[in-house]
């Protein structure tokens, strides 16, 4: 199990990390939410002691991490970076061996991920010779070769075209069923409501949510209403106490309810403004959590 | 995994990426065909190393003559011929078209604008002692009363050789110069490398399983290696080549200096290169590694000045510098070549040149490891060394 245990890290005036904790157990896949510049790659890379925080500590299986440790960690980080004049192959299995792999090993499973990433043609190829696509999956090749313990992902989804983000997550679910660690993080929240059972949100470096995706979408103090009613204007639904329209459009409102607004008043007005074809009512979705949780 | 099986990773990388370089490649090729060069171009505009010197003579000028001149020349590699002509007339012709170097005839000595003043000057001294000898029977002497009245003063040699100093003073400034080029060549190599892992981020994933310093060590190593063989290399085919033409004596203290130049080399190849990593930490990109390396270059381009102005000989600036680390590869072999450095002072200068790469890779190596990870503005010395890890 990873933890990170109350991280603090200051540059100059700005906390990147304020009191940052979370754990990953092994074989759960956990997303890691935040808007931009609230500490997640500084929180990433405090893992693989590329920060040194000011206060807190990162522990694994209940104990500081040492190097030894870290080589059964894999690592994406944000800003990609292999040799990009180093050949495919020797490149993995370069990086199969730092992590400790003997070069038979290292070069079979490298042989392997080529093959299940669709680019094993490309393995006596330099890397500056690939798709932006393809790099990705020779940076996803790298992290995974040694089967690691924990697989760390800052923005693997980033610049995927569809098949490439199907492709990455079977793969990051695949490992978590293994009985990996898996923590990611990502602005794509539907994606990641998919996928994850559990996430953690963080904001100006402290984590805001955490926990399992559905307690946490029960949780809001607020509900969404779908309402579609054939040929009304919206007029019907702006002067609800209790109720915001959220998005509105061919018949169709979604309206955010808090504690005081009464259902059965506002199901009366739907039904005095048209034929009503649709009414739902349910919690909200994963970005409406996010956007809750970091917008005070 | 054991630390050294990383550091050794790491360096056989560094080696092979460069090595298998088309850049490499073409570059080492071209300073082999520049050495190559070098050394044949004078065959080709003198011809061998050996000289060879035709005299044409005229009436059967003093049979002898050729023999005469090669003893008394002292040369080596010396072969000495006589070609006779009928008349002076058709001697000239020869001599013009540089068929031989010299023409004695009855009438004189000639010459033409490109003969050796040495060959003039032994023709004419044996044909003035042999048309002495001649005359002398005249004044009633025999050759040995001749023989005492030319009797030269003896010269003898004092000290050391004079041709062995100074063929040794230029070898081993032929070696400093090298010296020079190489650990700027490799040390700029090491900066580019670093600032390369730097900007396109690998550096993070490296460092997720490799600590700083030995990637450090390592980078050193592999670049280092790369750097002996090519110098070696290069070395080999210039001293394979004068050997073959015998184009030099080679000098007494040869085996001498290549041991100090390559002891040297490592050494300064070791301080200067961690000292070009930090610098290169310290930017993130390519077109701030020469601000960065500036001091650098400056300090090892004042160690080369005081060497190429100490030519002449000793002095205290060259006896001080030779001793000082950041001096001492550039300045050292010289004085050891020439015989200059006492004991005490090349075990002096060694050993601070030992302690100050040891104090040089603890202290780079943590600026190396601040400056690792971060990107933008170039970093102040001070932020790289709070931000180190560890």
């Amino acid at each position: 199990m990873l933890e990170l245990l109350n991280l603090h890290k200051r540059y100059g005036n700005i906390a990147a990390l304020d009191g940052c904790s979370f754990r990953v157990r092994r074989g759960e896949l956990l997303g890691f939410l935040g808007p931009n510049g609230a500490g997640k790659t500084t929180a990433m890379r405090s893992i693989f002691g590329l920060v040194r925080p000011d206060d807190g500590q990162v522990h694994w299986d209940g104990a500081v991490i040492t190097p030894a440790i870290r080589l059964r960690f894999g690592y994406m980080p944000e800003q990609r970076g292999l040799y990009p004049r180093m050949r495919i192959l020797d490149q993995l299995t370069y990086f199969g061996r730092l992590h400790a792999m003997d070069k038979a090993t290292a070069e079979r499973r490298a042989l392997e991920w080529l093959e299940r990433l669709g680019v094993s043609e490309r393995r006596d190829g330099r890397l500056e010779e690939l798709s932006h696509g393809n790099q990705q999956r020779i940076q996803l090749a790298a992290a995974l070769l040694h089967d690691p313990d924990l697989l760390v992902l800052d923005e693997p989804f980033a610049g995927l075209d569809p098949l490439g983000v199907e492709a990455m997550s079977d793969i990051l679910a695949e490992r978590a069923v293994a009985g990996a660690a898996v923590v990611f993080s990502s602005h794509q929240l539907d994606l990641v409501e998919d996928l994850c059972e559990d996430v953690v949100v963080i904001n100006e470096g402290r984590i805001v949510l955490d926990g399992p995706v559905r307690e946490l979408r029960a949780r809001s103090p607020h509900r969404y209403l779908d309402v579609e009613i054939a040929g009304a204007t919206i007029d019907w639904a702006t002067q609800i106490p209790g109720a915001e329209v959220v998005t509105v459009g061919d018949g169709r409102a979604r309206l955010r309810l808090d504690d005081t607004a009464d259902l059965g008043a506002i199901v009366a007005l739907a039904e005095r403004a048209g034929a009503v074809r649709q009414f739902s009512f349910e919690p909200p979705n994963l970005s409406e959590v996010f956007r809750e949780a970091v917008q005070r | 995994m054991k630390t050294s099986t990383s550091l050794l990773l790491v360096a056989v990388r560094d080696f092979k990426e460069r090595v298998t370089s088309r850049a490499f490649q073409l570059s080492t090729g071209l300073i082999v065909l520049l050495v190559v060069g070098i050394i044949v171009a004078p065959t080709f505009l003198h011809g061998v190393g050996a000289t060879h010197w035709t005299i044409g003579t005229v009436d059967q000028v003093d049979p002898g003559l050729a023999g005469q001149v090669r003893a008394a020349a002292q040369i080596g590699d010396l072969t000495v011929d006589t070609t006779s002509y009928a008349d002076l007339a058709s001697a000239k012709i020869a001599l013009e078209g540089e068929d031989v170097d010299i023409v004695a005839a009855p009438d004189g000595i000639f010459v033409g604008s490109s003969t050796d003043p040495t060959l003039t000057a032994l023709v004419q001294a044996s044909l003035t002692s042999n048309a002495a000898l001649d005359r002398a029977t005249g004044y009633g002497l025999t050759a040995a009363d001749l023989a005492d009245l030319l009797r030269a003063s003896p010269v003898t040699t004092v000290g050391k050789t004079d041709t062995t100093d100074t063929s040794n003073r230029g070898f081993a400034f032929a070696a400093t110069v090298f010296l020079f080029i190489s650990i700027v060549t490799y040390g700029q190599w090491i900066l580019i490398g670093v600032i390369e892992e730097k900007t396109n981020r690998v550096v993070e994933v490296v460092l997720g399983a490799v600590r700083p310093h030995t990637l450090l060590a390592g980078k050193i190593l592999g670049i280092g290696a790369l750097g002996l063989a090519q110098l070696i290399v290069v070395g080999g085919i210039a001293l394979a080549g004068l050997r073959l033409q015998n184009a030099f004596t080679v000098p007494t203290a040869t085996p001498a200096i290549l041991v100090a130049v390559v002891v040297w080399f490592v050494l300064g190849f070791a301080f200067f290169a961690t000292a070009y990593a930090a610098a290169g930490s310290l930017v993130s990109r390519q077109e701030e590694a020469q601000n960065a390396a500036f001091p650098l270059t400056i300090l090892l381009m004042i160690g080369y000045f005081v060497a190429s102005f100490s030519l002449t000989g000793e002095n205290t600036i060259l006896r001080v510098a030779s001793l000082l680390p950041p001096f001492a590869p550039m300045t050292m072999p010289l004085r050891m070549a020439t015989g200059d450095a006492a004991v005490w002072e090349i075990t002096l200068s060694l050993a601070l040149m030992v302690a100050a790469i040891y104090l040089l890779v603890r202290l780079a190596g943590k600026i190396y490891s601040g400056g690792l990870l971060r990107s933008g503005a170039k970093m102040k010395l001070r932020d790289a060394w709070r931000a180190a890890e560890v």
